[in-house]
Formats: C-alpha cells, structure tokens, sequence
C-alpha cells in the first residue's frame, strides 16, 4: 500500500510544486520588471509619455521591483526560481 | 559627523582632475585619488548605496561628460552606477588589484567614444525587423569600430545598439545615421544619443572588498 500511495502522490506534488514555481516565476519575474523600468524611461524620453504618467508608472514599477526582490530573496534555497 | 565615504565615477590616467559640478548624492567637488599610474575619479558621500534616482544617474554622466570635454579632454574608463568604496585605501586596493585590466581598457577606448542608436516601431506596427536591421549594420558597421547589442527590452524595439567611434569619425558617423533618419524617420522613431564614455565597451568585474 505504501508503493501504491507513494506513486499515486508524487506526480500530484510534482505537478503542484511546477504550477506554485511557475506562478511565483511570473509574479517575481525581477527581468521583466526591470525591462518595464526601462520601456517606461524610453516612451518618456521620446515624449510619449508625459513626466507626471512616468514618474507615476517608474514609482509603482520600483515598488513591485522592491517586493519581488525581497520575495526572492526570502524564497531562495526553498522554491527554485528559473527564468 | 557622517562617515564620508568614495563615490566613484571612472578610471582615468590624468590624476590633475579636480573640479566643481553637481555629483551623486548632492556632492559638489569631484577629486581624483590616485595610485601608480592611475586615477580614480571621486566625489565625498555618506552612503554606500546612493538611491537610482534620475538626478543622481544624471550627475553620474555629467561628471563623466566633463572628465571627457574638460581641458582638452581624457580618456575615462566609466564605472557603473552606484560603485562606492569604504576609503581611499579600498579604493587604491582596487586600482592596485585590476590595474592590468584598467590599463588595458583605458587603451582601447583611447580617443573613442560611445553613441547610443535605438529604433522603435509604432505600437501594434508590423515592420521587417530583418531588413531594417540589415540596413544599419550596413551603414554604421563601416564607420564604427565596435558595437554591441543592448538587448530588445520593449516588444516596440527593433534596434537597440552602442557602437564605440573614434572621436574623429564622429562627422561620418552622424551622417550614416542621419541617412537612416531619411529612410526610417517617417515611419519608425529613432533616438541616437551620446557621446557617452564607453560604458557598453568597458567589462572589469570587480572582485575587492569595498
């Protein structure tokens, strides 16, 4: 019985452990922000974005920046995050 | 009183640097400390992790700027962003420790500066990215000596280079691109800035202690 519960078990961990990965790869996804930070800088600079809506969007990008940092940060050694 | 510690802004070989101007975390004379051949070019802060604010990546260039046109010029190894040292002995560890690699990268930038190019198509615009990117290999690969690629951080880039030019090419370098102005200028916008100290062109990692 143990046999038989030990395989009917994993493959669901398994599949719960990628699918908990996964969805902290994409909220924590400290590249992509920076990417963000930067596209937001650029629009600004070539006048498609007002100064108001980029300092606006670049406090709200650092802020998200902050928390997926100290996420990681704190996940690291329990939860392997890949890019 | 607040332990001062070295902002530091590059590495060049003319230690007679020291000059008024709006530095990293409001500081106002850069200096330079020197060891053997070398100088490190520094302003005081009572931080070791100055905040990335815009003035303060703005007064980071600045004093770059000025260390590349002031009295006739020089060439800089720029650092990036945010490198404090503890003391001028940390500071002189560092210079002792890379002064191969220091020296090495004051040589290939001599007398050479870096332009930045960025092409972004319209939101939602379907452009031949192939062929526009065939093109300005084509006509600044001529009259650049390097040049490297920053990486497609917005799905609307299509080009996002530096390229390190001899000061003396920079009047046909600014023609190439002003050629790609009249090709692309009408449909897609293109941000050509600079000069910069090389920073793309530049790689010491450093390994000391702060």
């Amino acid at each position: 019985m143990f046999v038989v519960d030990d395989l009917l078990v994993r493959p669901f961990v398994s599949l719960l452990n990628v699918v908990h990965t996964m969805a902290i790869e994409e909220f924590y996804d400290t590249e992509a922000i920076r990417d963000d930070i930067k596209e937001n800088r650029l629009l600004f600079e070539i006048d498609e974005r007002s100064r108001e809506a980029y300092e606006e969007r670049r406090a709200e990008l650092e802020r998200q920046l902050d928390v997926a940092e100290q996420a990681r940060e704190n996940l690291q050694g329990k939860v392997e995050i890949k890019r | 009183m607040a332990t001062t510690h070295l902002y530091t802004y590059g590495i060049t070989d003319d230690a007679d640097v020291a000059f008024e101007i709006d530095g990293v975390d409001g500081a106002s004379d850069v200096y330079a400390v020197e060891h053997g051949s070398l100088a490190a070019i520094v302003s005081d802060s009572e931080r070791m992790e100055p905040d990335r604010s815009d003035e303060n990546l703005r007064a980071h260039d600045d004093v770059l700027q000025e260390l590349l046109y002031r009295d006739g010029g020089r060439t800089v190894v720029p650092m990036q962003f945010g490198m404090v040292f503890k003391n001028a002995r940390a500071l002189k560890g560092v210079l002792r420790g890379g002064r191969r690699a220091f020296r090495k990268a004051l040589n290939d930038v001599e007398g050479r500066v870096e332009l930045g190019l960025k092409i972004l198509a319209d939101e939602g615009a379907t452009v031949d990215r192939e062929s526009i990117v065939a093109t300005v290999e084509e006509r600044l690969g001529p009259v650049c000596v390097s040049e490297t690629e920053n990486g497609l951080f917005s799905d609307r880039l299509v080009v996002n280079r530096s390229y390190l030019v001899e000061r003396e090419d920079r009047a046909a370098f600014d023609e190439a691109v002003d050629e790609l102005i009249d090709e692309y200028g009408e449909t897609l916008t293109i941000q050509y800035t600079g000069p910069w100290a090389p920073y793309s062109f530049v790689d010491i990692e450093i390994g000391a202690k702060r």
